[in-house]
């Protein structure tokens, strides 16, 4: 123990008995606003090349830029440090960048130099950044003067807009503030977004101000200060108290309820993304799809979401989201029916039941959605078997494909990444995230095409078909879409969360 | 006694090192590393890949478990894997702050117990059953109550309804009252198990005492009932009670998880299950040491003032 902190008790001793009583008075920032937002995890920091989660996630968006960005309310892809972008064949994509863009901190002004130093740095190896991937398509980047971007792909790629969005590898660094942060760079971030990082102290609180030079005018709030406060009462508690305005996700019915009988906004996005059952192909049963539909079939997932969390789920019917441009609802849908299920089971030589084992975290246990399923299956005879491990025991076996069944749910915007991790053959666990094995050439032959196609009816005709061939061959079940709520008190205005579950506190004002 | 120190010593570092060496290994066999813990639902495959080597999970064990050693004897302690910050300056943040919780909630149990023990000890003796029953059976349901739950109740009437202290915000040591008013319901809450349990063991370490010999010739000279109790038996009994107080204390000091998750209290508990959930190798096996050193020194600590309180322990 140092000298200080054997201080630090003397002073605690002494002052045992003078608890209460005296009051330091605030320091006086009255005339500036400052917003006090609940954040619910220790911060993990915020260099794109390596952030994950997605309350770190939401700090990097507000800081940084990326070529384009995502519309608040819609999820369509917008402008941001591009101001137009134009592709003949989709392979070559020329980029026109904003003038007059500046740094935060005093780094200068933002030119095309930067999008080729960033997208550059996290294709480097030496990065070794997980999102190398996303720009391994890129063969070649050109800047022929300081306003213009030129990237040739591999293959075409019609959704690389959502690429270069303002989300992991599409976030763009000065080159200057990374290599004067040296290893640090995820403690001291450098964009050109609308806030910038103040301080952090990874106990406590991430203080964000506003960036006065920020391309569209300085913010309207001087001041966000992230409190860390991990538990769901303490944070609804601290809410109703005053203690904070606005509380960064509120996932508990329960606390929601209350929060909204005492007049909180409750700000919402609905259908932000999709859980996933999904079914190892290489086990024997699953292998059949009647098996699979039966599942379907089996439970009304209706009814659960209903009853368990109606602000925060509602049944799904598709692997991707109705906001999405390419999303179809001509799929086939499975009612509840569970004669139909067991007929289908019976078909498949499992008329007498079988067992099946749904891998889950025991941080999460056997929640009251999973205890419904279980009591639906079972009417059909199926007895559903909880695996409960821990968290990076899961995320490893998930990985790997050791389960039965389990769950997953991948944010996104771009009906590509979902739909190339999950069906792709070359994304079979462990290299990627298509767990149940799924390998269809027909869908795959389909999926490309449409990746590749330029003429927008086409293009939708072929992403239509491959959602049809997924909900019928049911590789993976849809359960649940999710919504996420940000209680707030009802003078914060403009939180819009969007469909990566951010908010663009550039919108957010207050009363 | 300085022979006996000198002993204990030597059996603190052997220790440390048996405990270093398992707490290495046994990190690494639990499955799912850093990597697996941070890539959530989005990577796997080659990503996950360049992410182990971007936090050194890629070399050899052995040689991590040299270079480990050599770091501990050089006191190196390195930075997290996870968020990249120096694991010392991350220490002795957490280390005040949980050692001031557990020094403020022993000296409270303390107050609270050992009089109201003392007391239902006496009064079992006298045969005056009620007083007796009811300390006991109080002490008994505050045992029972789990800290998440007394901890939300205490939130809701401390915090929300008479809005005696907050529920959120900065624990600092450069603002003392401010830093008093975040520990107080976390004080609070851990105070009342470690009460009921004080409370228990005094009653039943006094009231043992109180039929001996001694006991009765103290009475028959005329003292008061009181000056019996607390001087005389009290003294007596007071070995498992100091017994009771250093397990307090170790359990303290990595048993308040819970609370610290409430209340947000960046201590060390908060610390020690965030390594381990993150599968934060390095952070967890200097945690681990620092426990072990902690541990030995508190036994220790508690042996030598056995000795101060009863002459008739040998060390």
């Amino acid at each position: 123990m140092t000298m200080s902190s054997l201080g630090r008790l003397w002073v605690l001793a002494a002052g045992v008995s003078l608890a209460t009583g005296l009051a330091i008075p605030h320091a006086a920032l009255a005339q500036d606003k400052t917003l006090r937002v609940r954040f619910y995890d220790d911060p993990a920091g915020f260099d794109p090349a390596s952030i994950f989660r997605i309350e770190n996630e939401n700090i990097a968006f507000n800081i940084f830029s990326g070529l384009t960005t995502y519309d608040s309310t819609t999820g369509k892809v917008v402008p941001d440090l591009a101001e137009s972008w134009s592709t003949p064949d989709n392979i070559t994509w020329t980029f026109k960048l904003r003038h007059g863009v500046k740094w935060q901190k005093g780094y200068g002004e933002f030119t095309s130099a930067d999008v080729l130093y960033s997208f550059s740095r996290t294709r480097d190896p030496a990065t070794a950044s997980p999102y190398a991937t996303d720009l391994a398509g890129i063969v070649k980047i050109e800047t022929p003067d300081d306003y213009t971007v030129v990237i040739q792909l591999n293959a075409p790629d019609g959704n690389f807009v959502h690429t270069v969005a303002n989300y992991h590898q599409g976030q763009i660094l000065s080159k200057k503030a990374v290599e004067a942060a040296g290893k640090q760079v995820r403690w001291q971030p450098v964009g050109t977004g609308p806030y910038y990082l103040d301080s952090v102290d990874v106990n406590s609180r991430i203080v964000l101000k506003r960036h006065k030079e920020y391309y569209k005018g300085p913010a309207p709030i001087d001041t966000i200060v992230f409190q860390i406060i991990k538990d769901e009462a303490t944070s609804t508690i601290a809410l109703r108290k005053g203690e904070i305005d606005l509380a960064m996700r509120a996932n508990k019915e329960e606390n929601l309820q209350t929060l909204a009988r005492e007049g909180f906004k409750l700000n919402k996005v609905d259908n932000y993304a999709v859980a996933l059952r999904v079914h190892n192909l290489s086990n024997k049963a699953l292998s059949d799809i009647r098996v699979r539909q039966a599942l379907a079939h089996a439970i009304d997932y209706e009814a659960i979401s209903k009853a368990t969390s109606p602000s925060l789920q509602a049944a799904a019917h598709s692997m991707l989201m109705p906001w999405m441009d390419v999303y179809t609802p001509k799929v086939p849908r499975y009612e509840f029916d569970q004669a139909k299920a067991k007929k289908l089971l019976a078909e498949a030589g499992y008329a007498k039941g079988l067992t099946i084992k749904n891998l889950s975290t025991s941080a999460q246990g056997v929640t009251e959605f999973q205890q419904f399923e279980i009591d639906y299956l079972s009417q059909i005879g199926v007895k559903m078997e909880m695996e409960l491990v821990d968290t990076p025991t899961f995320n490893q076996r998930r990985n790997n494909g050791d389960f039965d069944i389990t769950t997953r749910l991948l944010p996104a915007v771009n009906p590509d990444m979902i739909l190339f991790s999950f069906l792709d053959p070359d994304n079979i666990a462990p290299k990627g995230l298509n767990g149940a094995r799924y390998n269809n050439s027909k869908l795959m032959a389909l999926l490309k095409g449409a990746k590749a196609e330029v003429d927008p009816s086409k293009r939708l005709r072929m992403y239509e078909e491959v959602q049809q061939i997924a909900m019928t061959d049911l590789p993976y079940f849809p359960l649940y879409t999710n919504n996420v709520v940000w209680p707030g008190k009802p003078g914060v205005t403009g939180v819009k969360i969007n469909y990566l579950a951010q908010v663009n506190f550039y919108e957010v004002d207050m009363k | 006694m300085l022979a006996y120190s000198l002993k204990r010593l030597l059996q603190l570092v052997v220790s440390t090192f048996g405990v270093v060496t398992l707490v290495f290994f046994t990190l690494r066999l639990i499955p799912g590393d850093a990597a697996a813990a941070l890539a959530g639902d989005t990577i796997t495959g080659e990503a996950l890949e360049r992410l182990r080597e971007q936090m050194g999970l890629n070399k050899p064990i052995l040689a991590q478990y040299l270079t480990y050693l050599w770091d501990l004897v050089t006191l190196r302690f390195g930075e997290t894997i996870t968020t990249g910050l120096p694991i010392s300056g991350l220490l002795s943040q957490a280390f005040p702050i949980t050692l001031s919780i557990a020094l403020a909630t022993i000296t409270l149990s303390l107050i609270i117990a050992v009089p109201l023990g003392a007391m239902a000890a006496f009064m079992a003796h006298k045969g005056r059953k009620t007083l007796d029953n009811l300390i006991t059976t109080a002490a008994m349901l505050a045992d029972l109550m789990p800290s998440f739950w007394t901890g939300l109740v205490f939130l809701l009437f401390f915090s929300l309804m008479l809005g005696l202290f907050p529920a959120s915000g900065m624990v600092s040591f450069d603002d003392p009252v401010t830093f008093l008013k975040r520990i107080a319901l976390p004080v609070m809450v851990l105070s009342v198990t470690q009460i009921a349990t004080m409370a228990r063991i005094t009653r039943t370490a006094v009231l043992e005492v109180l039929s001996e010999d001694y006991i009765r010739t103290a009475r028959s000279l005329g003292w008061s009932e009181v000056r019996v109790l607390f001087r005389h038996a009290l003294k007596n009994a007071a070995l498992p009670i100091v017994t009771i107080v250093g397990l307090s204390f170790g359990s303290l000091l990595n048993g308040t998880v819970i609370v610290e998750f409430i209340f947000t209290i960046p201590g060390l508990g908060s610390l020690l299950v965030n390594g381990i959930n993150s599968r934060d190798y390095q952070l967890v096996q200097t945690l681990i040491v620092f426990y072990a050193l902690f541990f030995v020194s508190v036994n220790l600590v508690t042996d030598l003032i056995y000795k101060q309180i009863d002459p008739r322990v040998q060390l």
